[in-house]
């Protein structure tokens, strides 16, 4: 790594160091500074609907089981025995009472309290020696949910999910909140690419700028109606607190007449008018923009787009589809992509159908448009390695003139929160970088020792005695 | 159309020996082989209209959950209509991840074939190990699958009626799924 301040100097006026997609120094310092201490999404409600419930998602190296307990709670517990350290859920999902360690068969129930510990008497002397109440699985030091979306954050004293998630909330509830019970989802598919997680999370964040090129591909076999260049830069850009995203601009027409054009079915339109606020809906029916891609800091991106599913039919049928998914860091050099298809829960099953059709063959794995993206940015991964990459500053300043002034004024009459733009720019990109900036610059604070057996106090579920 | 199933613990494989497993066996190899050459309009011929092309998402569960693929997704889940477009796609110039085309092998193995309730169809089962090579500095990639495969013969000629291709790896370590299985 070259020297700190000078790269955080460089991000913030937009010429981005090409290195940072590639530093093993630059990933040490987003492990402490930047992943212990942000909000990661982890799991959506839908995936574990029942008690019993669960599954097993990573921030970085830490394992978490997501469990939902008998009393129908989530849970997050840190998928360590409090023994010898053994992970104590070897499964990634499944449904179960009590976790049980392989190694010395103490057992826990889903909601993470010990409740098994074999020759208990003999061992320890009973509850003298070794008092199993109010022993637990370490809780996630903080968790909550929004909409349905399980984040942890691994500092306990991080300010509160809704403070952190502020007006983004409004776009948040577009892509999982079309009906008072919200979304649920399938997924996710996992895979791993040999890209740094900053490239995909800053795509889909704000490039809107890369859609006809990249993704040429899609519009020439008549999958995608709308990326041709022309309509794509009508399309606002926002950011809004800690995340920002893309959208596109629709034909005139109503706020049911705009939502009929990129696909929705007549019942949806009605729970969709019930459920968004009036000034949500009026991004639609007033501004014109459809939500497109978007990311909330730092590694949670969703998508929203209306393919033609089936273009054999003469008629411009599309069906709309979103995903979401996680950039989740493996190294400097190697994310896993996790990347759930997302539907409202009280949509029709051939909508579900459709939609999830749709998905398949724009995005994930196999996707027509995603296969493309990550071709570009494993490259771009393996060059930022280079002894080059570490002289050269990448021009991130698209929409800016060269006294920092906008190329074009913001949008004063839009209806979402934030601050929009009509047109390409890579506003969101640098916004995310802003964000990734001020978290290493964040000095580290000692974290809580949670230490077992010992005076020291440890957090319990509620309702914790044994 | 009927689907057959067969329920390959209980039925005794064709013999080697059997003229529909050399047959069954002799179109995995030829389909091996344009798959490799990604000819994928000659692919798209040995496919029935209505061929059914899976391949599910593999998760770790315990032994005792009864399911080891995730309920409800899949990496592919395509009909002949969704496997040409993706074909169609290759044609373009402007399919990236593809150009320059990977370098790939698909190797074939412990081919299995078991007759039918239905004359016309042999249900075949097979290990798959693929190959990819991408550009000149990245570490090559495998896939691991078993394939099962309903081959259906039509006007004289075996064609592929269904697939399901079930990955050995929960999460896939390719950048992508643009190619077929």
């Amino acid at each position: 790594m070259n020297d700190l301040s000078q790269m955080l100097e460089d991000v913030r006026r937009g010429m981005i160091p090409a290195y940072i997609y590639n530093d093993s120094d630059v990933f040490q310092l987003e492990k402490e500074h930047l992943f212990e201490r942000s909000w990661i999404f982890l799991a959506h409600e839908s995936e574990i609907p029942d008690p019993g419930d669960y599954v097993v998602r990573r921030v970085l190296e830490d394992s978490f089981i997501v469990s939902r307990d008998e009393s129908g709670d989530v849970r997050v517990m840190f998928n360590m025995c409090l023994h010898r350290g053994m992970q104590i859920c070897r499964a990634e999902l499944g449904n179960a009472s009590h976790f049980r360690c392989s190694y010395h068969g103490w057992s826990y129930r889903n909601d993470g309290r010990l409740v098994g510990l074999p020759f208990h008497q003999e061992a320890y002397g009973g509850e003298d020696g070794f008092s199993k109440k109010g022993q637990a699985l370490l809780p996630a030091p903080a968790m909550d949910i929004y909409n349905g979306l399980i984040f942890v954050n691994l500092d306990p004293r991080a300010r509160p999910l809704l403070e952190f998630l502020g007006e983004f909330r409004y776009y948040l509830d577009l892509y999982v909140k079309q009906s008072a019970e919200g979304a649920e989802v399938r997924g996710p598919q996992r895979w791993r690419v040999k890209s740094n997680w900053k490239i995909g999370a800053e795509n889909a964040a704000g490039d809107s700028y890369h859609t006809p090129q990249t993704h040429r591909s899609v519009v020439e076999i008549g999958l995608f109606r709308e990326p041709t260049g022309s309509k794509r830069k009508e399309g606002a850009l926002y950011w809004c607190d800690k995340g920002g995203g893309t959208t596109y601009k629709l034909p005139p027409g109503s706020f049911r007449d705009r939502l009929s054009y990129v696909g929705y079915p007549e019942e949806m339109i009605d729970r969709i008018e019930e459920t968004w606020s009036p000034q949500q809906k009026r991004l639609i029916s007033d501004d014109g923009f459809m939500i497109s891609a978007a990311t909330l800091f730092p590694t949670l991106s969703f998508v929203h787009n209306w393919p033609k599913v089936d273009a054999r039919a003469d008629d411009d049928r599309v069906v709309p589809f979103i995903t979401m998914r996680v950039w989740q860091p493996i190294s400097a050099t190697e994310t896993e992509v996790l990347s759930w298809f997302v539907v409202d829960k009280n949509a029709p099953d051939e909508f579900k159908e459709a939609s999830y059709k749709g998905y398949l063959m724009c995005f994930g794995s196999t996707g027509m448009f995603e296969q493309d993206d990550v071709e570009n940015w494993v490259s771009i991964t393996t060059l930022a390695g280079g002894s080059m990459a570490k002289r050269l500053l990448l021009n991130s300043r698209m929409g800016l003139l060269s006294n920092d002034k906008p190329v074009s004024e913001p949008l004063a009459d839009f209806h979402g929160p934030g601050t929009a733009y009509v047109g390409y720019g890579e506003f969101n990109q640098r916004g995310l970088l802003r964000e990734w900036a001020e978290c290493l610059e964040r000095p580290l604070k000692d974290l809580e020792q949670i230490a077992l057996g010992s005076k020291m106090p440890n957090r319990m579920p509620e309702g914790g005695d044994v | 159309m009927a689907v057959s199933e067969v329920d390959t613990s209980r039925s005794k494989p064709l013999p080697f020996t059997d003229i529909r497993h050399q047959e069954a066996h002799q179109f995995l190899v030829e389909e091996s082989y344009i798959l490799d050459s990604q000819r994928y309009d000659d692919w798209l011929e040995l496919l029935t209209e209505d061929i059914s092309y899976k391949v599910p998402v593999r998760v770790t569960s315990a032994r005792s959950a009864g399911f080891d693929t995730s309920p409800g997704m899949a990496h592919f889940d395509e009909d002949k209509y969704s496997l040409s477009l993706r074909v169609a796609r290759f044609a373009t110039e402007h399919a990236w991840t593809e150009d320059p085309p990977s370098r790939l092998r698909h190797f074939i193995t412990n081919v299995r074939t078991f007759s039918t309730d239905v004359d016309d169809e042999l249900f075949v089962q097979s290990a798959l190990l693929l190959f990819r090579s991408r550009g000149d500095n990245r570490e090559p990639n495998f896939v691991s699958a078993m394939r099962e495969d309903l081959l259906r013969r039509e006007d004289g000629m075996l064609k592929l009626a269904r697939r399901v291709a079930i990955m050995d790896e929960s999460v896939v370590r390719m950048q992508n799924l643009a190619i077929f299985l």
